[in-house]
């Protein structure tokens, strides 16, 4: 049996940041094509930074204009770029101590090749086009390759705002466990995992019972019929935040399948009217046709149900009073 | 000062991808320094964990490891966005109010779902730094640069401590990566970071470490061969690069001083060397000669489990001690690029 294909997903969280009047005149010196250090007891710190580094004292809003050229202190030359890097082919992170300023900044410098860097060498800023008054507004270059460019302003006022969206992508198999699960959903079962130290059964199972401190394996696996109890609910007005898909309010809902001790969280109602719905009543899962069923969505992560279940009908058999459903771990 | 000892410590081989689970991962370590010690887990009396979320890849992924401890009956614990090793340090200045005689120490990591040179250039300064994706390899490579700019080492000093590292790892049972080569052979390299060849870079790795303190009497019943922690400290260098001689770290060096590291012969010395220059960088600040032993694990070079490889060098030196192999030792974890946060640990065996 081949496995199922690994996980792959993206995290992002879009960051708003106040940069505050010290940062933000750095920032808004990018922006106009300049770039300034602070006066801190006789030196000139480039980045400025908003405390003394020796006493933490704050330090008076005294900025410096530095650069454009600069001296290479000491540089790595990247042979493989990150996606996150300024440059997608090779270039040299340096410390580059500006004209005017006796602390070296952090960047990048844009070189033909590893042959063209030196400790010690001259380099120049230089603005990119399009800028964001972002630390990436400007890089840097050999002096000699350097172009005098005129640097347009692109905005009006300080900079007091920092967007920075962290996007990081993920890949992994499904756990053991996991994958037993999600094969079972294809094949339009519940499988979980009976615990060998308690007898609870656990579905879907992390694959070790997490109140007994057992790993479990293949062997703890047990099939699960289709039907089960409501054991509670929500009903969700969507906001609308980044990335939000949803637009209605559904009802989230959680099934305890029989002989089991776990629910099936965040089970999607959407045809069972909100008045009708209700903690104790009864469901049976409908699946989809199997060519229709797909675990894409299945992470070690987040479990669900896929996209395999069809929609979660009610039996009409009585509902269980709420006295039985205790002793369940939701 | 309340005496504190390691009473029982675990930690999982180094895997380049382990497939199964973080709280999988830890679990067996937990049921194993219970069982060792004889102890229940409701016998814990405090709990603490070092992990990353961003790591992980969810938020909140540290409460999962809790299934790792036991989550029931309700579990007295906290948690370290930080390597294992500034869990240990939290649990031992909570072992100083004198009120719990038992702690479990946890770091745990999985590096391989994730891109680590993606990840952690997000520990860096958010407005100058962290746009750039300025990662820990990059930062390494400068400060590497640094020493050579300095005449304080050579590339061949690098190359020397891969070999020896690599080489040590062979009979580490837990290593990823090891190999016998020469220094002259990993020269032959070309640059991936510059001055720093891949093999100046450590494995990215899946890993766990634990470890039990137990309060002085206490200790005593528990093990015949407890591992006292004789004192632990933790500093920072700045976040500016700029702000630093990138080839000192006056911090470590306050850490030594303050814990008396020098007043009585150190055995082995566990240092968090992630990229090999960082050995040369230490081994200066701390002061170590020729004589101390340093990282006979092969250290993070062989295997690199992050948020457990700093509490990793406690494991591999208090096992030394409890083997008898050594009498006093220092465990050195780092976070942070360019070394900008280390710990430092003082260890001796006696009853």
């Amino acid at each position: 049996m081949t496995t199922l294909a690994p996980r792959s997903y993206t995290l992002e969280y879009p960051y708003t940041r106040t940069v505050g009047p010290v940062v933000g005149r750095f920032l808004t010196g990018l922006r106009d094509g300049r770039l300034f250090g602070i006066r801190c007891r006789g030196r000139v710190i480039c980045p400025p930074i908003e405390f003394d580094p020796e006493s933490g004292e704050t330090l008076a809003h005294d900025f410096v204009p530095v650069g454009p050229g600069g001296v290479v202190e000491s540089y790595s030359w990247i042979a493989e770029p990150t996606r996150k890097h300024p440059f997608q082919e090779p270039f040299a992170f340096a410390l580059i101590r500006l004209d005017g300023a006796d602390t070296a900044l952090a960047h990048a410098v844009k070189a033909p090749g590893p042959e063209a860097m030196s400790v010690g060498m001259r380099v120049r800023a230089q603005y990119r086009d399009e800028r964001r008054s972002a630390i990436t507004d400007v890089y840097f270059v050999p002096e000699a390759g350097a172009r005098d460019s005129f640097v347009p302003a692109t905005g009006q006022g300080e900079v007091k705002i920092s967007d920075h969206l962290i996007s990081l992508v993920y890949e992994e198999p499904l756990n053991a466990a996991r994958e037993r699960y999600a094969r079972g959903l294809l094949a339009g079962v519940f499988v979980g995992q009976t615990s060998p130290k308690s007898g609870k059964v656990f579905v879907p199972s992390s694959g070790y019972d997490p109140l007994e401190r057992v790993l479990m394996t293949e062997s703890d696996d047990v099939e699960l019929p289709n039907t089960g109890t409501v054991v509670g609910y929500t009903v969700i007005t969507p906001v609308q935040y980044y990335g939000q898909k949803e637009t209605e309010p559904y009802i989230r809902a959680s099934v305890l399948l029989d002989g089991a001790d776990t629910p099936l969280g965040q089970q999607d109602i959407r045809d069972i009217p909100v008045a009708e719905f209700r903690v104790g009543m009864r469901v049976r899962a409908q699946f989809r046709p199997p060519a229709a069923r797909n675990v894409d969505e299945l992470t070690n992560r987040w479990a669900g149900t896929g996209s395999c279940i069809e929609r979660w009908v009610p039996t009409g058999e009585p509902d269980v009073p709420s006295d039985q459903l205790k002793g369940g771990m939701f | 000062m309340e005496d504190v000892a390691i009473v029982a410590l675990a930690q999982t081989p180094c895997y380049r991808r382990y497939t199964d689970s973080e709280p999988s991962l830890l679990m067996g370590l937990v049921n194993q320094v219970l069982a060792e010690t004889g102890l229940e887990r409701r016998e814990i009396d405090f709990t603490i964990a070092g992990s990353c979320d961003y790591l992980s890849g969810m938020p909140f992924a540290f409460i999962s490891n809790v299934d790792a401890f036991g989550a029931w009956p309700p579990v007295y614990e906290s948690h370290v966005e930080m390597d294992g090793a500034w869990a240990l340090f939290e649990g031992f200045v909570r072992m100083q109010l004198g009120d719990i005689d038992t702690c479990l120490v946890a770091g745990s990591g999985k590096s391989s779902p994730g891109r680590p040179r993606e990840i952690f250039p997000l520990q860096a300064d958010p407005y100058y730094h962290a746009p750039l994706g300025l990662d820990p390899v990059s930062m390494a490579g400068i400060q590497a640069q640094c020493l050579l700019n300095t005449g304080k080492a050579s590339e061949r000093d690098f190359a020397e401590v891969v070999s020896r590292s690599r080489r040590d790892g062979q009979s580490n049972p837990n290593a990823q990566v090891t190999a016998d080569v020469s220094p002259d052979e990993l020269l032959k390299e070309p640059y991936y970071a510059s001055p720093l060849r891949r093999h100046d870079l450590p494995p990215i790795s899946d890993g766990a470490a634990v470890v039990l303190l137990a309060r002085g009497p206490v200790a005593r019943a528990l093990t015949k061969s407890p591992v006292w922690i004789r004192g632990i400290d933790h500093r920072m260098e700045s976040h500016h690069p700029g702000l630093r001689d990138l080839t000192a770290l006056p911090g470590l060096v306050t850490a030594a001083k303050k814990l008396g590291i020098q007043s009585a012969p150190i055995d082995v010395a566990e240092l968090c060397v992630r990229y090999s220059p960082e050995e040369i960088i230490l081994c200066s600040a701390l002061g170590l000669g020729r004589d101390v032993r340093i990282n006979p694990s092969g250290g993070p070079l062989c295997g690199h489990p992050v948020m457990a490889s700093g509490l990793v060098r406690v494991v591999e030196a208090a096992q030394r001690i409890a083997r008898g192999e050594a009498r006093r030792a220092i465990a050195h974890a780092a976070s942070g690029a360019a070394l900008q946060q280390n710990l430092l640990c003082v260890l001796e065996g006696g009853a």
